[in-house]
């Protein structure tokens, strides 16, 4: 199962990166213009053409890319020069810290107020629906510049803007990040939580649980033990979506708080034909996708029997 | 439940309490003095773009380049209106045919890898320039009589001398024969790049070198340069303290000014129509006098400036920046009088109209004027298109010809450079570079002439190009500037460009 899930991410990887490169490939005399300004002569711009390679064909390129991923060497940028693995170790952090501390916030938040509003119905449940409908529709951006209006400038409890490095400070780092993780989690939060009510509301529905409760099984192991188990499958399918979702809405939270990262980076260079920066980006989403993919199914089969069996 | 309620007290007390606490240990010394009279901790600037082309010396766009100006000396430091002012070379002369420039470098300068400050570095470092601007460089040569004397020279005349020595930077030989050209910035100028101390891309952070000759002009210890690229974000983080200054558009000036900074503004730049299809090969009513003429009648300067630029601008009505030396004291040669618009369109035969499509790209304010020009160029049945460009090859589009009439706000550090590049037919933004031999044999007393020749020839090609309504001048818009006055002083604003504080400004 192992080798299967990995000979198919390495079809993926394969199929996404040369297309991406393909997509970025053709714009060598638009790059090299790019990076050398309006006043630049023909001459100029062809000989910065040659010098970047960007003359070279298609396929040429992208073996050419490949190879170097795999000696660990994903190139420089053409516009600062700056290796793109050094702007990697950079901004990935910064992204992986929103993205995973809003993930795990997710999860106990979702599952809290979903399997409450599932057992208690009523009241509780239209709340939580109708709360859960508003704070999906409503796009992180806008959550974003009213935390920081309110909790950055006319409040200054957080940071407005910038982000420090948890091993510069850890406080600093969580204060940083409390206000973008923030405007991510209402839409997150709200979404799993609908995904977490229906499903435990479907559990509670289903025969064996009358046979628990029959069986005078106390509420809190037939709640937790059994339905909110039997729940987790689709539920970690949502999360794991939730994480690849969530890696588009960080690229305007990233923007609003001065976040440096993947999210304005990816924009800055797809937006200049960057493309070993683009690459570099598309190879850690990847990565990151596959990674969450393979964690998702683990984590099913792990607590679901039924998967195992697939 | 009691105890359930306690637990739930308690989990949010903790986070509660550990808020409060971090709350008092945020804080910002910028502007802080160090002891001495006139040193400062730090000075924090806020960048609405990344250092785009790395920290190579190479074609530095002159746009909030605080960090190129803190590590790295020119020659010569350009001031506004042309006139030149000492940095590495300490004396100076230009040649009577105006093609050599002989520097004399001051003794003692060295770059921040120890090695001097000497006629040879500065050719290296010209030579680098020379592969990426062949056009206004290529065909320098050097004459080197001591190391501290160096003569550069062209084998044509350059008007534009003073902002052709002005622009290149100067860097150590070994630098700029290294592959860190990007990265690892070895400079002469006020200030070293501190690596370990920045994140590229985000925050980068410079350190006052003592070594420096004139290190009194920069009072700040360190210097951090913050990459803010969104305009509320930027704005966010000056009035919280987190940065010091920060360039402003005049939609959030008002804001900027509420919030209690202080404000300085520089008027630059021509927002312009290009007619640059005055043969009419390609849109053959351009070919008309009479119809650029109405295109120029239709439009209500003062009333833009007015209305969509709330008062942040001056209208224009000749195609040069309002203080330079082509400026012509002549009242507004084409007032708004629609009905005689229409009048010269209908006897051009051109009643009926046409169309044309222009580029457009994000971030220079076309989502205010098009509107306007859209709907007061139809009053002349002249139809309006646009094209976003986007993407790498947005620039080489632009400049390819294929749409001979754009809008686009330009203005270079004087009237000359602005001839070159919007005038003569080999000006990258006179886009279709059709012959014009008036403006020929006019550029040619520029070339050749003493300085009141060459006055007099600009202020004719100005004329000329009233007279023929070559461009569509609209406004020349105010560049802004706001800063926290409790922690700098923006003493002046010494860019030739007018587009914001030069590092040296702020004290």
């Amino acid at each position: 199962m192992i080798l299967k899930q990995l000979a198919r991410a390495a079809g993926v990887f394969l199929v996404v990166t040369f297309a991406t490169f393909a997509l970025m490939y053709g714009n060598g005399e638009g790059v090299a213009r790019a990076t050398l300004g309006l006043s630049a002569s023909a001459e100029d711009v062809q000989r910065r053409v040659v010098e970047l390679g960007l003359d070279r064909p298609l396929l040429v390129q992208y073996l050419d890319w490949l190879g170097g991923v795999f000696a660990g060497d994903l190139g420089r940028s053409y516009f600062t020069g700056l290796d793109v693995t050094t702007a990697l170790e950079v901004r990935v952090p910064v992204t992986l810290s929103l993205v995973i501390a809003t993930l795990l916030l997710t999860i106990v938040g979702s599952v809290l107020i979903g399997v409450a509003a599932a057992y208690y119905g009523g009241w509780i449940d239209r709340t939580v629906q109708f709360l859960g409908g508003v704070g999906a529709a409503i796009p992180p951006f806008i959550v974003a510049v009213v935390l920081v209006l309110f909790f950055g400038v006319e409040w200054p409890l957080f940071p407005a803007t910038g982000y420090i490095r948890p091993e510069e400070s850890f406080t600093g780092w969580l204060y940083s990040i409390t206000l973008p993780v923030a405007a991510l989690l209402v839409g997150t939060i709200a979404g799993g939580a609908w995904q977490i009510r229906g499903a435990v509301r479907d559990m509670l529905s289903r025969d064996f649980v009358r046979t628990l409760r029959a069986r005078g099984i106390s509420e809190r192991a037939v709640v937790l033990r059994h339905v909110l188990r039997s729940a987790s499958g689709p539920g970690i399918i949502a999360f794991g979506l939730l994480v690849i979702g969530m890696l588009g809405g960080t690229i305007f939270v990233e923007r609003v708080f001065a976040l440096p990262g993947m999210g304005q980076l990816v924009t800055q260079s797809a937006q200049a034909g960057d493309i070993p920066m683009v690459m570099g980006s598309v190879l850690v989403t990847i990565v990151i996708v596959l990674v969450v993919n393979v964690a998702a199914d683990l984590a099913n089969s792990l607590l679901n029997p039924k998967a195992r069996k697939r | 439940m009691r105890i359930t309620k306690r637990r739930t007290l308690a989990a949010l007390a903790l986070p509660a309490a550990a808020v409060i606490a971090l709350a008092g240990c945020t804080g910002d010394d910028s502007g802080e003095t160090t002891g001495g009279d006139d040193t400062y901790a730090k000075l924090t600037l806020g960048m609405t773009a990344d250092l785009t082309g790395g920290w190579d010396i190479v074609d530095q766009p002159p746009y909030q380049s605080w960090g190129i100006e803190a590590v790295y000396e020119p020659l010569v430091r350009c001031l506004p209106g042309g006139e030149l002012t000492a940095a590495a070379a300490e004396s100076w002369e230009i040649s009577e045919d105006n093609r050599s420039f002989t520097a004399t470098l001051r003794e003692g300068a060295t770059y921040s890898d120890g090695t001097p400050v000497d006629a040879e570095s500065v050719a290296a470092s010209y030579d680098v320039v020379k592969e990426t601007a062949s056009d206004r460089y290529g065909d320098i040569t050097y004459e080197i009589a001591d190391p501290q004397t160096i003569t550069i020279s062209w084998p044509e005349p350059q008007p534009l001398m003073n902002v052709r020595v002005c622009s290149p930077y100067l860097a150590s030989i070994d630098f700029i024969e290294s592959d860190d050209r990007d990265t690892s910035p070895v400079g002469s100028g006020p200030y070293t790049y501190d690596a370990a101390a920045s994140t590229p891309g985000s925050a980068y952070t410079l350190v006052k070198n003592d070594d420096y000759w004139n290190t009194d002009a920069y009072p700040y210890e360190t210097l951090e340069l913050r990459v803010l690229e969104d305009e509320t974000a930027s704005l966010n983080a000056l009035k919280t303290g987190q940065i010091d200054g920060t360039i402003i558009s005049a939609t959030t000036y008002d804001e900027a000014e509420s919030s209690g900074m202080e404000i300085t503004g520089v008027q630059a730049g021509l927002l312009m129509i290009h007619l640059t299809d005055r043969l009419g090969e390609v849109i053959p009513a351009l070919g008309d006098v009479r119809v650029r003429q109405a295109m120029n009648m239709v439009i209500d300067k003062q009333a833009v400036v007015d209305q969509l630029w709330d008062g942040h601008a001056e209208p224009i009505w000749q195609p040069f920046q309002l203080n330079s030396q082509a400026i012509l004291d002549i009242d507004e040669p084409y007032p708004y009088d629609v009905e005689e618009a229409k009048a010269l369109m209908a006897e051009a035969g051109y009643e009926d109209g046409f169309t044309m499509t222009i580029p457009t790209m994000e971030g220079q304010g076309w989502t205010v004027i098009i509107p306007y020009l859209t709907q007061q160029l139809a009053e002349l049945n002249i139809t309006l298109e646009q094209d976003a460009l986007s993407g790498p090859d947005a620039i080489a589009t632009l400049l390819s010809g294929d749409y001979p009439v754009p809008v686009w706000q330009v203005g270079g550090q004087t009237s000359v450079e602005d001839i070159t590049v919007h005038v003569l037919d080999t000006g990258f933004w006179n886009v279709l570079h059709q012959p014009n031999e008036t403006i020929d044999a006019l550029w040619e007393e520029i070339v050749t002439g003493d300085e009141a020749q060459q006055i007099a020839a600009q202020q004719e090609i100005n004329q000329y190009l009233v007279d023929n309504a070559w461009f569509v001048p609209i406004l020349s818009p105010y560049n802004y500037y706001a800063y926290n006055a409790d922690k700098v002083t923006v003493t002046d604003v010494s860019d030739p460009n007018g587009l914001h504080p030069k590092l040296i400004d702020f004290q």
